[in-house]
């Protein structure tokens, strides 16, 4: 289980992320959304534990695993080596690591390096790593998991997901893709200038926008849901520092 | 896990062009400055071990410590590009540790391979006599490659940015190699006569690149050329020195490497 409780964050003057309150269930899918600097990386990254919160509390439990924008990892890097090293940190056997890889079809590049892969089989293999064993009752963090992935890419990396949450993982994303969110989440928490502006499924926050929504076709409204939002919670803003 | 961490980052040191070039470097320095070091009698000639081990130790104290500090530095800026790896269950400190095992081992290998290669030609061309002089040499490198990695990551880590990571690297490389022999120099002219030795040895402390030079060359029991500290050491402590030159290298591994792991453990990526 996801749990943050009254979690902010400051840098320097500026507040990142005001007090958030925010649970994400074993099985639920939830999905951070908003522009540039909301305070989306911000809270996967307390939760992850590569920042600390000014304030509150946050948990993902011990079996978490975090899928950052920018992995950071050498390109000359082998998919063994991380492999391995994934399996090591979160106590696994190396053939369950192995078994995950099959799965993805990409067990064959094990001893490719991370350059060799193209940006979709990256990502793939990242989050089988990262969804490899029993993940029930563990935390899935990923921050824009299907950036810069073609439609086929995308559509791997949603399904990766989609099978986590299945399997109980409690999975927390950011994402600018609205498609995904669309597709994969339970709930939207919509964030502007470090500030939850408005939280619920794609039909409470199409239907608190004032934006006709119909069970099926995701794409289109959700755009216009999005654009709504942010740009009432832009104009409220204005009006308060006015 | 730390072994696993240690694979992963030893693999990411091996595949830089870092180790091989400082094999190949230190390779062709030494076998050079054993051919040359005769010129000067008029003889192109290989010289021996001992001879060569005190021409060699200069290189050692000067290249050795730069090159330390440059990769531990960019290294320990590294740490905050590291996320993911920073991410995976109790990492923070095993990865400081880690990398600085990595590199270690990495460029204690391409050390070992550079002089090792040396060694070999003047074991075939001047004989095997004093080759222990040259094995102490490889040993103080060793401990002073150790240190000065330790103290870079270390930099590094608080540095954030690879660029000022890498100014400070040369900043105490310069510090290192100069600042404290001039301290020792200010300390003489300063204090009265007879009561500079201690205060002189402990300054040995400060400075990892004097400590080695003085343990070099108290390998070759050249005492004369030891400098102000090494010679203030030899006179308070005798044959302890050694012994005290070897725990004050540890030392700069140990202190700057938990204080890296600290900092780094407390920072935000």
């Amino acid at each position: 289980m996801i749990e943050l409780k009254g979690v902010w964050k400051q840098y320097g003057d500026r507040v990142a992320l005001h007090p958030l309150n925010l649970v994400v269930r074993p099985g639920e899918t939830v999905a951070l959304v908003g522009p540039n600097g909301a305070g989306k990386s911000t809270v996967l990254r307390i939760l992850a534990g590569t920042v600390h919160a000014s304030g509150g509390a946050a948990t993902a439990g011990h079996h978490r695993a975090y899928l950052p924008q920018r992995l950071g990892v050498p390109d000359s890097t082998l998919v063994a080596d991380l492999a391995e090293l994934v399996a090591a940190a979160r106590s696994l056997p190396l053939d369950l690591m192995h078994q995950a890889l099959i799965a993805t079809g990409l067990a064959e590049r094990a001893r490719a390096r991370l350059s060799e892969l193209s940006g979709g089989q990256r990502q793939r293999v990242m989050l089988a790593l990262a969804t490899a064993g029993e993940v029930g009752g563990g935390a899935l963090l990923l921050d824009e998991p299907s950036i810069s992935l073609d439609v086929e890419g995308a559509e791997d990396v949603r399904e990766a997901i989609e099978g986590a949450r299945r399997r109980g993982a409690a999975v927390l994303f950011a994402s600018h893709h609205l498609h995904d969110v669309a597709c994969l989440a339970q709930r939207i928490v919509l964030l502007v200038a470090g500030q939850v502006v408005a939280e619920g499924s794609l039909p409470e926050l199409a239907a608190a926008a004032g934006v006709p929504w119909s069970a099926g076709i995701t794409d289109p409204p959700i755009e216009r849901v999005y654009r709504v939002l942010v740009g009432r919670s832009r104009a409220h803003s204005q009006m308060r520092v006015a | 896990m730390t072994k696993a961490l240690l694979r992963f980052e030893l693999a990411a040191a091996r595949n830089g062009r870092t180790a091989p070039l400082f094999a190949a470097g230190f390779a062709l320095a030494s076998i050079a400055i054993a051919l040359v070091g005769l010129a000067a009698g008029g003889t192109i000639a290989v010289q021996g071990f001992a001879r060569t081990s005190i021409s060699l130790l200069q290189l050692v104290l000067w290249v050795v410590p730069l090159l330390a500090l440059l990769t531990g530095a960019a290294a320990g800026a590294e740490c905050y590009e590291l996320e993911y790896v920073a991410a995976l269950p109790g990492t923070r400190s095993r990865l400081v540790i880690s990398r600085w095992a990595a590199w270690l081992i990495a460029l204690g290998a391409a050390l070992l391979v550079g002089l090792g290669g040396a060694g070999i030609v003047i074991a075939i061309f001047a004989g095997t006599a004093d080759a222990w002089t040259y094995l102490g040499l490889l040993v103080v490198a060793a401990l002073l490659l150790s240190a000065c990695l330790s103290v870079g990551l270390a930099l590094g880590i608080w540095a954030r940015s690879r660029a000022r990571a890498l100014a400070l690297a040369i900043v105490a490389w310069c510090v290192l190699l100069v600042g404290i022999d001039l301290a020792a120099i200010g300390l003489l002219a300063i204090l009265p006569a007879g009561t500079a030795t201690w205060p002189l040895s402990l300054l040995l402390l400060l400075d990892p690149l004097d400590a080695a030079r003085a343990l070099g060359l108290g390998l070759f029991q050249a005492t004369a050329i030891a400098g102000p500290t090494g010679a203030a050491l030899r006179a308070v402590m005798g044959g302890w020195g050694a012994l005290f030159l070897v725990v004050g290298l540890v030392a700069w591994t140990v202190v700057p490497l938990r204080l890296a792991a600290r900092t780094l453990g407390r920072r935000d990526l």
